[in-house]
C-alpha cells in the first residue's frame, strides 16, 4: 500500500527509523532490525533514497577490531524534510474522523505516526 | 568458518564485481553487515539478500541471461521451423526465412543498442520481449502452414481440390518468403525504435498502445480465426458481414488507435506538468496508434496462423471449426462422385492455409491505415482543437492539480500496492521536487515522460 506521498510502507518504515535517529549515523543491520525488513528489501530502498539525495552514506572510519568496516546511513537535510512530510501524510488518514485508518504494515511506521 | 563457507563467501565477494562500480559499495555493505547477523539461517538469509541485490543491480548478469534465453529460444524456433521432408517448392524459401529471421532478431537489437541505446523502462523491456517471443513463435507456425499449402496431396479428389484452391503455378513461394521477412524486419525495427531511449517514447504511451492493440487483436481474431475469407465460417458466427462482432471489429480497427492516442497524449501531458512541444505530443500519439495496430495485427495474425496449423493437424478442431454444413470452393467444383468426406476435410484445411495470406495483408495494411488516420488525430491533438487534445490539464478536468499519477517506474521499481516486501523493495516514487540537476542529467520524471537526453 502506498500513501499519498507515493512512498511504500516499507520505505516509510525506513524513513521513520532514520528519522528516529535524526542526525546520527545508522548501519544496515540496525535498520533491518528496527523495520523488520530483510536485507534484499532494505538495501534497494536505501539505494534509491540515496539516489534521490534523501540519504547519505559513508564507510565507518574506525572499524571495530576483528570486524569489517560498516556502511553507515543518515538522512540529509532534504531527506529529513521529505521524511517528516511523508510520515505526517501517512498519519493523516488515521487522524481524520470517519475514515478508516490505513493498516500499518510496519511497527516502525506505526510508531512514527503515533509520535 | 568452514572451508566451504569461506569458498562461498569468496565467491560472493567475487560476484560483487558483476555490479557496476558505483553500486559495489552497497553490495559490500551487505557482506559487511552479515557479520552482525546471528550465525545460521539468519546470516544465510542476510547473505541471500545480498545475492538478490547483485542480481538486481548486475546489468552484466541480466544481459548474459537475456542472451542465453534468446539463444535457446532461437535454436528451438529454428529447429521447429526448419523444413523437413518431403521437400516442396517452398522449402528453400522456408530455409532462407529461418536463417534470415534469426539473424535479424540477433543483429538488429545489437545495432539498436549501439545507435539508440538499450531499453531503459520496464514497459519497453516487456514490449521487446513480447515482440521477440511472438516473432520467434510465428516463424515455425508460418513455415509449417506454408509448407502444407505447397504440398500436393496424394488422393485424386484431394489433388483436384488442391489444384483448384492452391494451384502452386499461380503462387510464388519466393514472394511469400520475402513478405514474411519484410513483415518481420519492419515490425522488429519499429518495435526496437519505439522502445529505445532515443525515441523519447514515454512508457505510458507504450502501455496504452500495446493494451489497446491486444484488445483489438483479440476481437479481430475472434471474428476471423481463419482469415477474413467468407468461405470459412467461424463456429461462433453466422458468417455474415453485418454480424455484431464483425461490426465491432471494424469499429475497433479505427477507434482503438484513436483511443490509445488520446490516452497516451493525456498521460504524456499530465506527467510533464508543463506545456510540451507539439512535436513531442504528435510523436507520442502517432506511436501509440501505430503500436495499437501493429500489436493487434500481430496478435490476430499469430493466433490465426496457430489456429490454422492446429486445424490442419487436429481433425477434431477442423470438425469443430467447420460444422460440415457447407462445401468449400474446391469441393463445389468436383463431380458428385468425388465429393468424398476426405476431400471435404482437405478442402477445409487447404482453404484455411491459403487464406492465411490475409494475415500478412493485415500485418501490413492495418498499420498503414492507422498511420494515415492518425495524421488527422495528431494534427488535432497538436492544435488542441479537438476533444482528443486536453492541453496541459490533468485528467479529470479543472480544479487544482491532484497528485501525480503513478506510472511504472523505469527501473523496475514498484509503487507499493501489496504487502509483499520483495515486491515493495524498489518502490520509492518519492517526492516530485527533483532538486538541483546536473547538466545533461535525466531525472526519473524525464524518463517517464520520455524527455530525451
Amino acid at each position: 500500500m502506498s500513501d499519498r506521498s507515493g512512498f511504500s510502507a516499507q520505505t516509510l518504515a525506513v524513513l521513520a527509523a532514520l528519522c528516529a535517529q535524526q542526525s546520527q549515523w545508522c548501519h544496515g543491520y540496525a535498520l533491518a532490525r528496527q523495520t523488520g525488513l530483510k536485507s534484499g528489501t532494505l538495501y534497494p530502498i536505501l539505494i534509491r533514497l540515496a539516489d534521490r539525495g534523501l540519504v547519505e552514506a559513508c564507510w565507518q572510519d574506525e572499524p571495530q577490531p576483528g570486524r569489517p568496516r560498516r556502511h553507515l546511513y543518515r538522512l540529509t537535510a532534504d531527506g529529513l524534510a521529505v521524511a517528516a512530510a511523508a510520515l505526517a501524510g501517512a498519519a493523516e488518514p488515521a487522524a481524520k474522523p470517519g475514515t478508516r485508518a490505513a493498516r500499518p504494515t510496519s511497527g516502525a511506521v506505526a510508531q512514527a505516526v503515533q509520535q | 568458518m568452514s572451508g566451504l563457507g569461506r569458498a562461498g563467501a569468496a565467491a560472493l565477494r567475487g560476484a560483487t564485481r558483476l555490479v557496476p562500480a558505483d553500486r559495489r559499495d552497497w553490495v559490500e555493505a551487505v557482506w559487511a553487515e552479515a557479520a552482525e547477523a546471528p550465525p545460521g539461517l539468519r546470516r544465510l538469509a542476510w547473505r541471500a539478500g545480498g545475492v538478490r541485490l547483485i542480481a538486481r543491480e548486475a546489468v552484466v548478469v541480466r544481459r548474459i541471461g537475456g542472451t542465453l534465453l534468446f539463444a535457446v529460444a532461437a535454436v528451438a524456433a529454428g529447429r521447429a521451423a526448419w523444413p523437413g521432408s518431403p521437400a516442396t517448392v517452398f522449402t528453400p524459401a522456408a530455409r532462407v526465412n529461418v536463417i534470415t529471421t534469426v539473424l535479424l532478431l540477433a543483429g538488429l537489437p545489437l545495432l539498436a543498442r549501439w545507435f539508440l541505446g538499450p531499453p531503459d523502462t520496464r514497459p519497453a523491456r516487456w514490449l521487446r520481449l513480447g515482440c521477440y517471443a511472438t516473432l520467434l513463435a510465428l516463424l515455425p507456425v508460418v513455415n509449417a502452414v506454408e509448407q502444407f499449402s505447397y504440398t500436393p496431396p496424394r488422393g485424386s479428389a484431394e489433388l483436384r481440390v488442391y489444384l483448384l484452391v492452391a494451384d502452386p503455378s499461380h503462387r510464388s513461394p519466393g514472394g511469400a518468403g520475402i513478405v514474411v521477412l519484410v513483415v518481420i524486419g519492419l515490425y522488429l525495427a519499429a518495435i526496437l525504435w519505439m522502445t529505445s531511449p532515443r525515441s523519447g517514447i514515454a512508457p505510458a504511451t507504450l502501455v496504452a498502445g500495446a493494451s489497446a492493440g491486444i484488445a483489438f487483436g483479440l476481437v479481430m481474431y475472434t471474428v476471423a480465426p481463419l482469415g477474413l475469407s467468407q468461405d470459412a465460417t467461424n463456429p461462433w458466427l453466422p458468417g455474415s458481414d453485418v454480424d455484431p462482432l464483425m461490426v465491432l471489429a471494424w469499429l475497433m480497427l479505427f477507434s482503438c488507435p484513436v483511443v490509445a492516442s488520446v490516452i497516451a497524449d493525456r498521460r504524456y501531458t499530465a506527467a510533464s506538468g508543463s506545456p510540451v512541444p507539439a512535436g513531442d505530443r504528435i510523436r507520442q500519439t502517432v506511436t501509440a496508434a501505430l503500436l495499437t495496430s501493429m500489436t493487434g495485427a500481430l496478435f490476430a495474425g499469430g493466433a490465426g496462423f496457430a489456429t490454422t496449423l492446429a486445424m490442419v493437424r487436429e481433425a477434431w478442431l477442423r470438425d469443430w471449426l467447420y460444422h460440415g454444413q457447407h462445401l468449400l470452393y474446391g469441393v463445389q467444383n468436383l463431380s458428385a462422385d468425388l465429393r468424398t468426406l476426405p476431400a471435404i476435410a482437405y478442402s477445409h484445411e487447404i482453404t484455411g492455409s491459403v487464406d492465411t495470406g490475409v494475415f500478412f495483408a493485415m500485418l501490413i495494411i492495418f498499420p498503414v491505415m492507422t498511420a494515415a488516420l492518425n495524421v488527422w488525430v495528431a494534427l488535432s491533438v497538436a492544435s488542441g482543437d479537438t476533444a482528443a487534445g486536453h492541453g496541459d490539464q490533468r485528467p479529470g478536468g479543472g480544479g487544482p492539480p491532484g497528485p501525480e499519477p503513478a506510472p511504472d517506474l523505469p527501473d523496475g521499481g514498484r509503487s507499493a500496492v501489496t504487502d509483499d516486501y520483495a515486491g515493495l523493495a524498489a518502490g520509492v516514487p518519492g517526492p516530485r521536487e527533483p532538486g538541483p540537476r546536473e547538466p545533461g542529467q535525466r531525472t526519473e520524471q524525464d524518463q517517464l515522460v520520455g524527455i530525451p537526453r
